[in-house]
């Protein structure tokens, strides 16, 4: 991984080694493929996101790993928990603040706009930590049903299936196999658990995320399945 | 001074004004604009002091261009109401109010709209609204007239005649009309200078 020239860039300020990468940023990058993956779809009138709680010792309670930003929105991360509440934190108080300025949910777009923003400024400064997180975020606005993904670069990208985490280009392999343009929110939960199921195995409970309507709601894989079958 | 109206339409909303600007006693311009595009979608017609208005707008049209270009779809109308009445608002908290009252009227993915933001900074929606000092008038005839369902085209005649209403008694209203039709395919100004009949 680090040839014995890098040394003198990899550790402290973010800096560019000789043939122009940002080992610090490239760290923080492999810090997300140890986090437990997750998995998303967007259909047409909707979007899901599928994860399993971390495994824990069974004397504790287990871990949420999808958060609700905003009555509109959720998201999941991998990488260092700290980092990814850190960002789950700033997303909920950009919503928030765009509530006390317009009275109205913010779009889907501009949270991840602000987070981007947030993460690239940690690449471009000596004496701080790239964040080792990544995030996927889904939700519903006025323009549509959306699902991004956010990494420590800073880099946004927007989709119709995607993964981060352990293995996640195993579970991508499967998405870009099964994938279908007209997924029902069935058909989508079925081919996300799929996927994250060959990316990690796991008896762990499953929380599902399901942007529809004007909502997102968070819930169990009983409860979105049952929820796939009326959704309202 | 000034007469400035704004209804809601089944298939838009439409706007209209007199071009009247007065210096006390006296008339400062025949040929004032009143009624200022936001984007194509959306126009805010204003009474008061001319100077705040014009502030306040190209600040909103600035902001309201950056929030497009970041989020990549236009601001509604609610939107750029509030973003006008925040800073009414925070004019009237600091004793340095913003002399000037705005309506706000567009077509978004919500529907045709209609706000009016007045200098405490207060929002309210409306299916019809009418401000300035010919208000009184131009409200008779809304208040006779407008009806749910209307459309852009009848609405225009009635804004058009409830500014023309109130130039007849108003002092502080005259010199022509400005009316501006907005349907989600675009808008459409008509000018009727000099005192129509």
């Amino acid at each position: 991984m680090m040839s014995p020239r890098d040394g003198e860039y990899g550790r402290g300020y973010v800096m560019y080694t000789p043939d122009g990468r940002l080992l610090q940023v490239e760290y923080a990058s492999e810090a997300v493929k140890y986090g437990s993956p997750v998995v998303a779809i967007r259909g047409n009138d909707f979007a899901v996101m599928v994860a399993r709680t971390k495994e824990t010792d069974p004397l504790l309670d287990s871990v949420e790993k999808i958060h609700m930003i905003d009555e509109n929105i959720g998201a999941a991360g991998a990488g260092f928990t700290g980092d990814i509440h850190l960002l789950i934190d700033q997303a909920r108080v950009e919503t928030q603040r765009h509530r006390l300025v317009f009275e109205d949910p913010m779009d889907v777009k501009s949270v991840v706009n602000h987070l981007g923003k947030f993460m690239y400024e940690f690449t471009r400064y000596g004496g701080v930590r790239p964040l080792g997180a990544a995030l996927i975020m889904v939700g519903s606005d006025l323009v549509g049903k959306h699902l991004y993904t956010l990494d420590p670069r800073g880099l946004i990208l927007s989709g119709k299936a995607m993964a981060i985490g352990r293995n996640s280009e195993d579970a991508t392999e499967v998405l870009r196999a099964e994938y279908k343009p007209d997924l029902t929110i069935k058909g989508a939960i079925e081919l996300a658990m799929k996927a994250l199921s060959k990316a990690e195995e796991s008896n762990s409970p499953v929380e599902v995320g399901i942007a529809y309507g004007t909502t997102f709601k968070k819930m169990s894989l009983e409860e979105a399945n049952k929820f796939a079958d009326d959704p309202r | 001074m000034t007469t400035i109206v704004a209804l809601k339409c089944a298939d838009g909303v439409v706007l209209a004004s007199d071009r009247r600007a007065t210096k006390g006693g006296m008339i400062g311009s025949k040929g004032v604009k009143k009624i200022y595009p936001i984007d194509a979608r959306k126009a805010v017609a204003i009474a008061g002091q001319l100077s705040d208005a014009n502030y306040l707008i190209n600040l909103v049209k600035a902001e309201a261009k950056l929030i497009e270009f970041d989020r990549g779809f236009p601001l509604t109308v609610k939107e750029v109401a509030k973003m006008l009445s925040n800073m009414l608002y925070s004019g009237m908290r600091s004793y340095a109010p913003y002399i000037t009252e705005m309506l706000v009227a567009g077509v978004d993915e919500t529907g045709s709209q209609v706000f009016e933001a007045d200098i405490s900074g207060a929002v309210t929606e409306e299916d019809y609204t009418s401000s300035g000092s010919g208000s009184p008038m131009a409200y008779g005839v809304l208040e006779a007239t407008y009806r749910a369902g209307l459309s852009t085209n009848e609405g225009a005649e009635i804004a058009a005649r409830a500014v023309k209403s109130a130039m007849e008694r108003d002092p502080g209203s005259g010199n022509g009309v400005q009316v501006l039709k907005i349907t989600k395919n675009g808008s459409e100004l008509k000018d009727i200078r000099g005192v129509p009949q």
